[in-house]
This record gives C-alpha cells, sequence and structure tokens, in this order.
C-alpha cells in the first residue's frame, strides 16, 4: 500500500470518526463536547498561524489581534447591523484580513523584528477595542452576542452545532493550507525560506506571496474569532485579544508538527484536552506546567512535532513487516 | 536590447561602480573580466534589480528596469545565475526548475524542463534534494538551469566555472555552448578564464574599479596594455611573466 493510500484512508477513516463517531459519542456530554469545541477554536488558530510560519517563513506573536478583531467584527455587524451570524462570521474573517494590510510594511523584516513588530500591532488592536466604547462596549465588552440560528430544523447554536460548524472551518483551513501546499505557490513559497533573494531574480513575487500568506492566515484566524464570539457569546478586549490565542496555537502547531497539515490539528486536541481531561483533575493549579514539561520534550526528542514522528514509527512497522 | 548608461552604485563611502556604459545586442555573447573586486558581481546585481544603483540610466528593449524589482526584470527577460549556488531548499532539481518556470517570462511548457535537465545532463538527478544530494558541478548547471527555466532572452552567468576541475570545466563549456546555440540568447559570463571566455565569446569586456578600461575582441583585449596592467601591475604579459 503506497503513503499516498494510506494518507487518505486515514484522513477518511479520522473525518467520520469527527463528523459521525463523535456526536454519536459524546453528543449527550456537553462538557466533553465543550471542551472538543475549544480545543478546536485552538486548532483553527494553529493551522492559521502554521500556514503563515511554515509556507510564508513568518513567526506570529500577534495572532491574538486577528482572533479579536475578527471577533469584535463578527459580533458588532450581527448585534448592530442585523448581518446574520453565518455572513457576519464570514466578515469577521474578512475584518481581520483587512487589519493584517495594516500589517504589509512590517513582511520586509525577518525573523524576531517581524515577531516582534505583530506582537505590539497585536496590542494596538487591544487598546482600540478598549477606547471605542460605542461601538465595541469598552473593557465591558459585548453581552448577548446573537448565537448561531437554527437552519432546517437543526439548532447551530447548541453544543453539537458550534462543534460542526468549528470542525468545518478547521477542515476547510487544512484542506486550504495543503492545496497551497501542494501547488506551484506553495512551492515558491517553500523555496523562499533559504533564499529568498534567489526567488525573485526567477520571477517569484516573494513580498506577494508572504503577503497573501499573512492575509490568508488574518482571514482564517478571523472566522475562528468570530465563530468563538457567537458561540460563547460574550466578548470584551481582554479575552478577544488575550495573548493565550496566540501561545495556545503555537504550542499546539509546534507540538503536533507546524510543517504538517494536520499536526497542529492534531497537537491542538493532543495538549488541549490531555491537559483539561487528565493534568487538571489531578493537579488542579499549575496543571499547564505538565503541559509545559512535554512540550519541552517533545521540541527536545522530536523537534518535527508529534505527526512526524508518528509518521516515522509508522514507516519503520511497515518496513519490519514487509522484512 | 540592454544599454548601461554611467551607472554608478555607492556601498557607504566605496565606489562599487564608477560609471559602467555598454550595450548588449540581441544574441550577442560577452564575456566579462576583470580582477576580484573590479564591480563584476555588482554590475549583475544592478542588472537582475538586487542593487539599486545611485545613478545612471539601465534599459532593457526600451523599457527602463530603474523603478523594476528583481522579479519583473525576470519576467521580461533577464535571467541571472549566482556565482554561490542558491538551490532552493528543500525542493528537488525538478521543483528548482519548476519554481522558476513558473513565474518566469516564457510558456509554462513541462517539455522545456526536460530539455533543460538533459542540456546541463541534469536529467537523473532530477528528483535529488537540491541543496544536499548533488556535486559542485551539478549546483553550478542547476544555477544555469533556473535561468533558463524562466526563458530569459539575456543571460547572465556570474563564475560558474569557477571550482571546477579542468575536465568538469570543459564539458560545462559545451553545456554552455550548446545552451546559448540551441536557444539563442544573449549572454554575459563574468569568468576569469581567459581561454574559456575566448572560446564562447566574441566580445570582452575588462572592469577594473568599478569601471569599463576595455571592450573588443578577446585578442585584442587581452593584449591591451592597460588590462594586463590592471591584473599584474605590469605593463606587458612578457615582464608579468
Amino acid at each position: 500500500m503506497t503513503t499516498t493510500l494510506l494518507n487518505r484512508i486515514v484522513l477518511i477513516a479520522a473525518l467520520a470518526i469527527a463528523y459521525v463517531g463523535i456526536p454519536i459519542l459524546f453528543g449527550g456530554n456537553a462538557y466533553v463536547l465543550g471542551l472538543i469545541v475549544a480545543a478546536l477554536t485552538i486548532a483553527g488558530v494553529a493551522v492559521a498561524w502554521a500556514l503563515l510560519g511554515n509556507l510564508g517563513g513568518m513567526v506570529s506573536f500577534g495572532h491574538a489581534a486577528f482572533f479579536g478583531v475578527g471577533s469584535y467584527t463578527s459580533a458588532v455587524l450581527a448585534m448592530k447591523l442585523g448581518v446574520p451570524v453565518f455572513a457576519a462570521m464570514l466578515l469577521g474573517g474578512v475584518g481581520a484580513a483587512v487589519s493584517s494590510v495594516a500589517m504589509l510594511p512590517a513582511l520586509r523584516l525577518r525573523g524576531p523584528y517581524f515577531a516582534l513588530a505583530i506582537l505590539a500591532y497585536a496590542h494596538i488592536f487591544q487598546i482600540l477595542a478598549t477606547e471605542m466604547t460605542p461601538v465595541t462596549g469598552g473593557a465591558g465588552g459585548l453581552l448577548s452576542i446573537p448565537r448561531f440560528p437554527t437552519v432546517l430544523g437543526f439548532d447551530f447554536g447548541e453544543k453539537l452545532g458550534g462543534y460542526l460548524i468549528v470542525l468545518t472551518i478547521v477542515v476547510l483551513a487544512a484542506f486550504a493550507y495543503d492545496a497551497i501546499r501542494r501547488s506551484t505557490w506553495g512551492l515558491a513559497l517553500k523555496a523562499m525560506h533559504d533564499t529568498e533573494v534567489a526567488t525573485r531574480v526567477v520571477g517569484v513575487p516573494s513580498t506577494h506571496l508572504k503577503a497573501a500568506m499573512l492575509v490568508l492566515s488574518a482571514f482564517i484566524t478571523g472566522v475562528v474569532g468570530a465563530f468563538n464570539a457567537h458561540f460563547i457569546s460574550f466578548l470584551d478586549p481582554d479575552y478577544a485579544f488575550s495573548s493565550g490565542w496566540t501561545v495556545l496555537p503555537i504550542a499546539a502547531a509546534i507540538f503536533g508538527g507546524y510543517r504538517t497539515v494536520w499536526g497542529p490539528v492534531v497537537g491542538a486536541l493532543a495538549i488541549y484536552l490531555v491537559d483539561q481531561l487528565l493534568f487538571k483533575p489531578i493537579l488542579p493549579h499549575g496543571h499547564q506546567m505538565i503541559l509545559g514539561v512535554l512540550l519541552c520534550a517533545m521540541i527536545l526528542f522530536s523537534p518535527g512535532g508529534l505527526m512526524p514522528a508518528l509518521r516515522r514509527r509508522t514507516v519503520k512497522e511497515s518496513r519490519h513487516a514487509h522484512a | 536590447m540592454l544599454t548601461l548608461e554611467g551607472v554608478q552604485v555607492n556601498f557607504g563611502g566605496v565606489q562599487a561602480l564608477k560609471s559602467a556604459s555598454f550595450s548588449v545586442a540581441e544574441g550577442e555573447s560577452i564575456g566579462l573580466v576583470g580582477p576580484n573586486g573590479a564591480g563584476k558581481t555588482t554590475l549583475f546585481n544592478v542588472i537582475s534589480g538586487v542593487v539599486r544603483p545611485t545613478a545612471g540610466r539601465l534599459d532593457f528593449r526600451g523599457t527602463s528596469l530603474l523603478k523594476l524589482p528583481e522579479w519583473k526584470r525576470a519576467r521580461l527577460g533577464i535571467g541571472r545565475s549566482f556565482q554561490i549556488p542558491r538551490p532552493f531548499g528543500h525542493c528537488t532539481v525538478r521543483e528548482n526548475l519548476l519554481v522558476a518556470q513558473r513565474f518566469g517570462a516564457g510558456k509554462k511548457d513541462p517539455k522545456r524542463i526536460d530539455e533543460i535537465l538533459d542540456i546541463l545532463n541534469l536529467r537523473d538527478k532530477a528528483d535529488r534534494d537540491a541543496t544536499t544530494e548533488l556535486a559542485l558541478t551539478e549546483h553550478k548547471a542547476l544555477e544555469v538551469g533556473k535561468a533558463l527555466a524562466t526563458e530569459p532572452s539575456l543571460l547572465l552567468l556570474d563564475e560558474v566555472l569557477a571550482g571546477l576541475e579542468t575536465s568538469s570545466k570543459r564539458a560545462f563549456m559545451e553545456r554552455l555552448a550548446a545552451v546559448r546555440d540551441r536557444y539563442r540568447l544573449a549572454m554575459v559570463i563574468i569568468e576569469h578564464d581567459i581561454a574559456t571566455i575566448a572560446a564562447l565569446c566574441p566580445r570582452v569586456l575588462v572592469l577594473n574599479f568599478g569601471q569599463i578600461i576595455a571592450d573588443g575582441s578577446p585578442d585584442a583585449v587581452f593584449r591591451d596594455p592597460e588590462v594586463i596592467r590592471s591584473y599584474t601591475g605590469e605593463t606587458t604579459l612578457a615582464e608579468a611573466s
């Protein structure tokens, strides 16, 4: 069996479990389903972060800005202008993408300078959200944000509906990431990592490609932020622009393998669910410490992350089986 | 096709190019020689857009290149190689060529990739990792291949023969001649090996201290006392030897 065929079978099985198995198993367990939704929310941002990091070659410490802008845009559009929630969610992504345009001058910066510039940028949006009280509700935030509607008798405002929405967002984001990675754009982006000038002299508009990755990454993060706003029905600047929306997705992407498409998703599910279901009951205060140790161990022993480690193991076992 | 007039480049207090003026005709092959630090690579960097000149005019087929970024110049038909090979990381040889073809100046004909692989003797290395699995000669060939894949009408080759041993150099020279004859493109070649330049180029430019000091046939240029002095400090080859 070829690796490609095996990958496809695993992917179809995983999607079947996600769309059918999980709702059957945990549809009635609001607590576990809520945790999975939270993990998938992190996964969505992690995929967007990895897309920018792996394809665009840029390390961002400011994805909380796109998350926050997306959530506020969507919430304000739905609350003040009566835009339907699903449309508002997509417009939240557009809002985040537009906000990322202001970051384009920073694309000239490399390495830590870009990371610091985007970190500072995230704070600007948090301040704006706090100060623009008539629109955003200021430090008090927004309450009673419209939930997802009932469509054809199915209530997307419930936990299960939210789960299916965020799952679809994450799957579509991962497919988009994979499609770009496999295209000549993806090839050019990969080629740019070590020697950008060498790609420019063969005609690659490297800054444009990086800009496209930044805008797409911001759009995905904004949609996830918007989803979260309508799912929890509440927003305030400290929460929407929390550094947690940057740190947890980065940890998830690195743990799962940010150079793979599904690594950030697997990483987010692994670290969040293991932390909440296993470590938190054992160590209610400071359970994140164990997570930190796990992340360090992963970086030391498998710098590529969980997915490449699993793949190596599968290949090894398959070789043993054929030997 | 290419015209440079009074091109100057300053790096802080250092004047890398003083006032370079010359033109390249369609299909012409020119050798660019000069001692180390003469400004040869800077000249290539100016033409390809990697370095912006401080002053001067730079036109390609009637279009001023001065405000165009590197990638737009490549799409106009200016291809170049780097002195130190810069393969695209984590890409195979074929992927290197695919990127160059996809974003370059010409049609996206997959047959051309195979043709380039054949001419440069890289066919059996097509699926190898370009960064880690190639020998020096193959890296140099890939540099030329990437530039060719963009389908240029002007090819700038920066010391593609440097560091190669005699037999590899001869074989590589034959490949360059095949490239020149097959694609009928204009070439400017930076090279220290006078015999190579004389074999490939009917015209030679000599650059010294950022200025063109000689322009003519290889025979005339390499007998020019100023050229000899620029290399050896002596006025004749006999004195130098």
